[in-house]
């Protein structure tokens, strides 16, 4: 089940990665274009670019509601839903906004990734206060909380986009909507792709507490697991990956929710197999995503990254909510 | 004899409640003790504090001679291991997976596993997910988790494990709980004041947090002590010991 599952997600990914390589807007001298087949240097290069990008914000999407869903026990859980993209998005934003009214460019990637990691990190612990019960964690209560944080961050990310100049606007804009750069920085790839193996690892070497995190409190307890310091590890990985993530794409949804899930389903339940599993599954929904786009003209341009996983997404919530369980 | 757990002066405050209210008792090896109580008589925070769960405000515990507070998160996992009222398994583990998660502190035996499996009578079913089995084997499978995680020779706690399963299955939990408490020590919660008298050694009595009797099952476990502990008659019906009913009218 395991290998077969892996080569399942192997191909998903290489396919989507194809179609994307094969197909897509090239530079033409400045102008963009349309193009199927065998690509030229530069276009391989630009929509190169993209699918790793895809596959590295997919890969630290994936690990994030993964790490997100232990951390909660809640099936559910996963950035986005949580409002912890919001958060985070509220934190680019806002260094977006004082960079470009500052004039200092060096507030680039670095800047946005700071901000980025800071709004989350603050959104989810005030969303873990807000849904904590007197018996916990209540993964209703924490997804309500999760939303309605994730909304007014949502609405303070639109107060900040009205009050900029119109050049940046657009930009904020389209970068809420989930874009991915064809040109990227190459310190902020190398950082997106740095964060994503880093805290890939980190859950790696947590996979067998991971596992006796599903049982119950108790019964992790006094397995020997130090169930405080790996709530601390998965908050952090969870935040930073899902920071690092919005800063590069903009807040992509439900990649985070669907990839640990479709994990589960094709290589079991053990997270020694479910990290890796999840962060290939994250990679190859959204390069798949970012395939499918190429496709869909809306006139003016290709429809936005995130409207697809949120339309591909926003069913697979609903019918995990009614299962309410881990393999859904 | 060697006391296998023990507790001295054991208090649990909750804010103004007083959940257990300066419990003391040792048990030997060998010991297989009901710990018996009506509803809200600190049973549960009593065995949450001896697993180390709950840190007593007051009072001590004593495993093996060791002090409990002073062990490693790992060897007080290979010296008591707990199954708690409701045990979760929240990710689709099949029954063999979930009792090696019992290893995680000990290191990874497939003996062991197999063997717990075996004792609770769910080999033929280990490789089924936990999700398509039904409430009593998922309680034999948290059984077997525990009995995996710290084999002969230790302590094992067990809040409510016979609640909602049918006889055959106290039957064969009995068996379990004996044979494992012949090498360490066994602590159970039970309603079944009847069922406890049946098949402990020895027992616990608590009422309101505090200790009304502890020490050989025959002798603490007798109709004017429960009646006191649970603020109503009890008596002896059919070798049975049972709460005293209403005349039928």
């Amino acid at each position: 089940m395991t290998a077969r599952g892996f080569a399942i997600l192997t191909i998903v990914l290489l396919v989507a990665a194809a179609v994307r390589l094969s197909f897509g807007p090239a530079s033409d001298g400045g102008a963009l274009r349309m193009s199927f087949g065998v690509p030229s240097v530069e276009a391989l290069g630009l929509r190169g670019s993209a699918v790793i990008g895809a596959a590295f914000v997919g890969a630290a999407l994936g690990l994030a509601g993964l790490a997100l869903q232990v951390l909660l026990r809640n099936p559910l859980a996963e950035p986005f839903i949580l409002g912890v993209s919001s958060g985070a998005g509220f934190g680019v934003a806002l260094v977006l906004a004082a960079g470009y009214l500052l004039a200092i460019p060096a507030m680039r990637f670095g800047g946005e990734a700071g901000g980025a990691v800071v709004g989350a990190v603050v959104t989810l612990a005030v969303v873990l206060s807000l849904g904590r019960s007197r018996e916990g964690h209540d993964p209703t209560r924490l997804v309500l909380s999760g939303v309605i944080v994730g909304a007014i961050f949502a609405s303070a990310t639109m107060l900040v986009e009205q009050m900029v100049p119109h050049g940046l606007r657009g930009d904020l804009l389209s970068w809420m909507a989930g874009r991915l750069p064809e040109i990227p920085p190459r310190e902020s790839l190398g950082l997106l792709a740095a964060a994503t193996v880093l805290c890939g690892l980190v859950l790696a070497r947590d996979a067998r507490a991971m596992d006796v995190a599903c049982l119950s409190e108790d019964e992790a307890r006094t397995s020997g697991v130090d169930m405080a310091r790996l709530r601390r590890r998965l908050f952090l990985v969870s935040g930073v990956l899902a920071a690092i993530a919005v800063a590069y794409a903009g807040p992509i949804g439900f990649v985070g929710l669907v990839a640990p899930h479709a994990a589960r389903r094709l290589v079991g339940a053990s997270h020694r197999v479910v990290v890796p599993a999840s962060a290939l599954g994250g990679a190859a929904l959204l390069v798949l995503a970012e395939s499918t786009r190429q496709f869909i003209d809306v006139g003016t341009g290709r429809l936005a990254i995130g409207v697809i996983t949120a339309l591909a997404g926003g069913p697979a919530f609903l019918w995990i909510l009614r299962r309410s369980r881990w393999n859904a | 004899m060697e006391r296998m757990i023990a507790a001295t002066g054991l208090c649990v405050r909750f804010g103004a409640t007083k959940a257990l209210d300066d419990v003391g008792f040792a048990f030997p090896r060998g010991a297989l003790v009901a710990v018996v109580g009506p509803n809200a008589s600190g049973k549960s925070t009593l065995m949450r504090t001896l697993a180390g769960l709950v840190e007593p405000d007051e009072g001590s515990v004593e495993v093996m001679g060791l002090p409990l507070a002073r062990l490693s998160i790992e060897s007080r996992a290979q010296a008591i291991a707990m199954v708690p009222q409701r045990p979760e398994v929240l990710a689709p583990f099949t029954a063999r997976e979930v009792v090696a998660l019992g290893r995680y502190a000990a290191g990874p035996s497939s003996a062991a596993v197999a063997a717990a499996l075996d004792a609770v009578g769910l080999a033929a079913r280990a490789d089924v997910g936990c999700h398509a089995l039904s409430g009593g084997e998922r309680q034999r499978v948290a059984v077997a988790r525990a009995l995996a995680q710290v084999g002969e020779g230790s302590v094992l706690i067990l809040d409510e494990p016979m609640a909602g399963v049918d006889p055959a299955e106290v039957a064969r939990m009995v068996q379990v709980l004996r044979d494992r408490a012949k090498t360490g020590a066994v602590l159970v919660t039970l309603h079944d004041a009847g069922l406890a008298r049946a098949f402990a050694t020895h027992a616990l009595v608590l009422s309101r947090g505090r200790l009304v009797a502890a020490g050989d099952a025959s002798e603490t476990l007798t109709p004017e002590i429960l009646s006191s502990a649970y603020g109503h008659p009890m008596e002896i019906r059919g070798g049975w010991i049972a709460p005293r009913l209403p005349p039928q009218r």
